[in-house]
């Protein structure tokens, strides 16, 4: 057996440079998934490089153009009770704040699940749906990813070795847009059977879905045939057909693909008209 | 570069200096190097609720937090609760309301409601249940978990 090294420095480019240099090293953020890996004797790292001391990593910050960035150690607590986070980036507060349970969004952050990249998580239709940017900082620097591009497969990121999440940022856009995140699961605090995540503004729609394929999942059609149709019963109708073939689910303990197709209509019509019950900007 | 990390915590309000390997977690110092086995070691993967604490003021799973990451922080475990022979309200009420059943699962329940009632004086039978939703008790006898807490609630109200 191994023995793990266990580091925390207080530098960003210190932890960058530790998780470069050796491939069995292991970032660790608010360790809600990381531990129970460790625990299930999933993964054996030889050294665990602790995020929690880089100040770099924290906060919630609304700079001059409107968008919103958020440290990758912001907790999904913080994150749901944030006021920062107002009108259309509440879609991503109302996420964070159905992962797991209380004790598990006082220490989960976003960083870390995002890294982590399960596509039947909170995060990932949500900030799909909010055209979010992931910024990612590694031993070549710093580069943003737009979420769309960043979850790759089940498990799989577009993060590269020794390289990190350093943040998430909104673009101020979305702000103006009516967000709603429906999510259905098998019991309070379970990961998603379904999830969608819309966003309703004047000149356009954007839905994702998460839990039905390897990485959240959208369809042009089906906004374009939204819009069009200005959100009337059969435009959502015809959406909800368009979003089932772009789907890709699996059957597992959580539902079969049969039973998730058969939620996707009926859960995007739910999440198209919470999203509307919002006030409009 | 260090194998084993010395961290400092308060546990009870007591002060603590462990030694801990990088891969020890917070529940196996409680349970193993200090001996506090009311913090119950269930699923070690955060689902089940029973090794719940408080770790400044804020329930976290034990089995989920890494010794190493807390220096510094303030642990409150179930056997924190009671001033000496007197139980917390939270404890006399789960006795009281007959909440008690194999007790495994209780440390955790009692550790989430006194944090629930930390912050909700007057929670509805609703804010109980999404409260305790992570507390998993196979007896299944949530009812008068739910009864305890509202008991302990009315208990506390001023």
């Amino acid at each position: 057996m191994t023995t793990t090294r266990f580091h925390a420095p207080e530098r960003l480019d210190e932890a960058i440079r530790l998780l470069a240099a050796d491939d069995e090293a292991r970032p660790l953020a608010g360790g809600q998934t990381l531990v129970a890996m460790l625990n299930a004797d999933l993964l054996s790292p030889s050294q665990i490089i602790s995020l929690h001391r880089i100040a770099a990593l924290k906060g919630i910050e609304k700079r001059s153009d409107g968008s919103v960035r958020i440290g990758a150690m912001t907790t999904h607590a913080g994150l749901a009770r944030s006021d920062v986070l107002r009108d259309g980036h509440r879609l991503l507060a109302q996420a964070a704040g159905r992962i797991g349970h209380e004790a598990i969004r006082n220490r989960g952050t976003i960083g870390g699940a995002v890294a982590h990249g399960d596509p039947s998580a909170d995060y990932p239709p949500a900030l799909v749906a909010l055209d979010a940017v992931i910024e990612a900082v590694g031993p070549k620097g710093k580069r943003e990813i737009p979420a769309s591009d960043f979850f790759q497969g089940f498990l799989t990121t577009a993060l590269g070795q020794g390289e990190i999440v350093a943040a998430i940022i909104l673009p101020p856009s979305l702000n103006q847009a009516r967000t709603h995140y429906e999510k259905f699961a098998r019991v309070e605090g379970d990961f998603a059977t379904v999830s969608v995540a819309v966003a309703l503004w004047r000149g356009g729609v954007r839905i994702a879905l998460g839990g039905v394929g390897p990485v959240p999942v959208r369809s042009a059609e089906a906004e374009a045939e939204l819009q069009a149709g200005q959100l009337s019963d059969a435009a959502i109708n015809d959406a909800g057909a368009l979003l089932v073939a772009a789907s890709d689910p699996l059957d597992d303990v959580r539902g079969s693909a049969d039973y998730r197709r058969r939620l996707i209509p009926r859960l995007v019509k739910r999440a198209i008209r919470a999203a509307q019950a919002k006030d409009a900007r | 570069m260090s194998e084993r990390v010395a961290v400092e915590f308060k546990v009870n309000g007591a002060t603590h200096r462990v030694s801990v390997p990088a891969t020890r977690t917070l529940m196996a110092v409680l349970r193993d190097d200090l001996g506090l086995t009311g913090t119950k070691n269930g699923c070690e993967q955060g689902v089940c609720g029973s090794c719940t604490v408080l770790v400044d003021g804020a329930p976290a799973r034990a089995c989920l937090a890494l010794a190493a990451t807390l220096p510094g922080v303030e642990i409150v475990t179930v056997e924190g609760l009671a001033q000496g022979d007197t139980l917390s309200p939270v404890q006399q009420a789960f006795l009281d309301a007959g909440a008690i059943q194999c007790g495994f699962c209780m440390p955790g329940m009692i550790i989430q409601a006194t944090a629930l009632l930390t912050e909700n004086k007057r929670p509805s039978d609703d804010d109980i249940r999404h409260s305790i939703s992570g507390n998993l008790c196979r007896c299944s006898g949530y009812a008068k978990v739910i009864e305890a807490i509202s008991l302990a609630a009315s208990r506390l109200a001023p």
